[in-house]
């Protein structure tokens, strides 16, 4: 257990990933409020784009160019360009999930006049 | 040119839709037959690229020449062929009798169009992907067609399209989680590296817990009980141009995804913790298939009975795919083949009863009654074909998939067929007690029958007919070209 507990401690990243994911899904599950659940849903995204960098992060490394000159490519020195590429690519797609689902909650607060699910349910 | 029919077959649909709203802006009449005839070509694309591949082998596509650890490649086999050509299919029978809307649904002719065409070229992507970061963006770019389509329906459809997005992108997380697992204890996306590199690794919790993460965010986006909660509203909600081809496709290429998933990365014989995980996966599908005809049988409005239908035809196929041998697989992609065909002909039968009829319940059903003589004769062949009987498809899919369970010896799953085509059989039984019943008054509403409806609705029986009628060489052609690695 206090192996456990150290590992975990060397690894705050970690810890703030899970505890974003979950606190996330909690607003999502809990609120009625439409608004409210996105934006649990976003810290969800988020957690994991979160978790995506923090496995890619290491020190005294530098952006992954080599020299033309460089004949031996000592691989602890560059960071893997490739977390941050998925990275990129995931905001975008949350970006536009964003997008879509704002329009529908702005579609429903036109129909309905509310945001609220239980009352909106009510209404239909 | 045959190297670059996954490509071909992915920007056909996509080109078309990016430059139908430019020119749909222009010319408003050219969106019909632009879109039609893109999918038109696309078939022809697909036939083309089924032969091939019957004939040379899979082709692997490697994106601007990059081979394969390093670049993102794609995969076309026999198994991505055959659901690219159905996918095709099924999308030109739901935009024949889609895109002929009432007059007042005209104004959205050009959004219906694009969004159609992009949620195409999304399943095609999903399809065809060998890296499991590509098929999370095309799974994103079909789910995100597939919210705003159900959305733009408008009224009910908008708290249904919004629990679809939550959950949907819920999925679309966790599966990105699993695969950022996954790469965190390989350094690979690209599954045939993968596979290489995982066998030894599945002592480690980061690979198992990876490997659930990706089956959970897949298992909402193929509705598979009990993570099925969006898809009746979803489904029942949207509008009757918009059921067809989401009901027909986005569950089952999903379910597509998996299986390649789980054949070309861990590979069928792996355990945890002593229980095979072929076993788990089968008893879901046996739940699934039982829940969710139950359910089906307890509606009384005819598309939220169809759409649990579907659940339950989910459960059937991953039953199948998952039995561990090659009848069992043959039969399960079989059967997904015609269960595309099924829900695209049901789901069009139920939008034209509303449509026409303004027969939402099973209780209106008799208003149509002696009056929709082709309308009748369709839901003839789609309930046999969905109960299951001899001169369609869908006896030939159940068929090998009893053959394959009782090959594997899993009488459960004999059961399941068994029992589920029961359900099946009663609420059909259920639709036609009410569709024979007393007629009330007629009113004259809608008693032409477009000729759009005619020529999906005989395109749809057809292909149900078809399917049986040629079972024998389509399924001896997935034997052949479609099984995947390990069977």
């Amino acid at each position: 257990m206090s192996d456990l507990l150290e590992a975990l401690l060397y690894r705050p990243n970690f810890i703030a990933f899970v505890i974003l994911f979950l606190w996330g899904f909690y607003i999502m599950v809990i609120h009625p409020n439409l608004v409210k659940k996105l934006i649990g849903l976003y810290i969800v995204q988020t957690s994991v784009i979160l978790f995506l960098v923090a496995f890619s992060a290491k020190t005294g490394a530098t952006v992954p160019i080599v020299p033309a000159e460089a004949t031996v490519v000592e691989a602890s020195n560059f960071t893997n360009p490739l977390p941050h590429v998925l990275t990129l690519t995931a905001i975008v797609v949350q970006v536009a999930t964003l997008g879509v689902s704002l329009a529908l909650v702005l579609a429903i607060y036109r129909k309905y006049g509310s945001l609220d699910e239980d009352e909106v349910r009510k209404k239909i | 040119m045959i190297a670059n029919f996954p490509i071909l077959l992915f920007l056909v649909p996509f080109v078309s839709a990016v430059s139908l709203p430019m020119l749909g802006a222009r010319y408003p009449w050219i969106c019909r037959p632009l879109a039609l005839g893109a999918v038109s070509v696309s078939i022809a694309v697909a036939v083309a690229n089924l032969v091939t591949v019957s004939h040379l082998g899979a082709i692997r596509y490697a994106f601007g020449g990059w081979a394969a650890p390093l670049g993102i490649e794609w995969v076309d086999d026999g198994l991505a062929a055959v659901v690219i050509l159905t996918v095709g299919v099924v999308t030109w029978i739901s935009l024949v009798f889609g895109g002929s809307g009432p007059p007042e649904a005209r104004g959205r002719v050009i959004p219906y169009y694009t969004l159609i065409l992009l949620l195409v070229s999304g399943l095609t992507g999903l399809v065809f992907a060998a890296d499991l970061f590509n098929v999370f963006v095309f799974l994103e770019v079909a789910a995100l067609t597939g919210y705003a389509l159900v959305g733009a329906s408008g009224g009910r459809a908008l708290l249904s399209a919004f629990r679809y997005l939550v959950l949907g992108s819920f999925g679309a997380s966790l599966y990105l989680l699993g695969v950022s697992y996954l790469y965190v204890a390989t350094g690979t996306l690209n599954m045939a590296d993968l596979a290489q590199r995982l066998p030894e690794l599945m002592s480690s919790t980061a690979v198992v817990s990876g490997l659930i993460f990706v089956f959970l965010g897949l298992a909402i986006k193929m509705a598979l009980v009990p993570l099925h909660g969006w898809l009746p509203d979803a489904y029942a909600h949207a509008s009757e141009s918009v059921s067809p081809i989401l009901a027909s496709t986005v569950t089952k290429v999903a379910l597509v995804a998996w299986v390649r998933i789980f054949y070309s990365v861990v590979g069928p014989g792996i355990d945890v913790g002593h229980v095979p995980v072929l076993v788990l996966l089968d008893e879901l599908g046996v739940a699934a298939a039982l829940i969710g005809g139950t359910l089906a049988l307890r509606q009384t409005e005819l598309k939220r009975m169809f759409a649990y239908g579907g659940i339950s035809h989910i459960g059937l196929i991953l039953l199948g795919v998952s039995l561990g041998n090659a009848t069992g697989f043959a039969g399960g992609v079989f059967y997904l083949l015609n269960d595309a065909v099924m829900q695209a002909a049901l789901f069009i039968l139920a939008g034209a009863a509303v449509r026409h009829y303004g027969a939402r319940t099973l209780q209106d059903l008799s208003a149509i009654q002696g009056r929709a003589p082709w309308m009748t004769a369709g839901l003839m062949i789609a309930a046999v074909s969905m109960i299951g009987l001899p001169p369609t498809g869908g006896f030939f899919g159940k068929w090998n998939i009893i053959l394959g369970a009782l090959q594997a010896e899993n009488y459960l799953g004999v059961f399941a067929v068994v029992a589920s085509t029961l359900l099946t059989l009663a609420y059909f039984v259920k639709i036609f007690a009410s569709f024979l019943g007393d007629r009330p008054a007629v009113d004259s509403r809608g008693l032409e029958i477009p000729l759009s409806l005619k020529v999906s609705l005989a395109a749809a029986s057809a292909a149900m007919i078809g399917l049986g009628i040629w079972s024998d060489p389509i399924v001896s052609f997935l034997f052949e070209a479609a099984l995947l690695k390990g069977l």
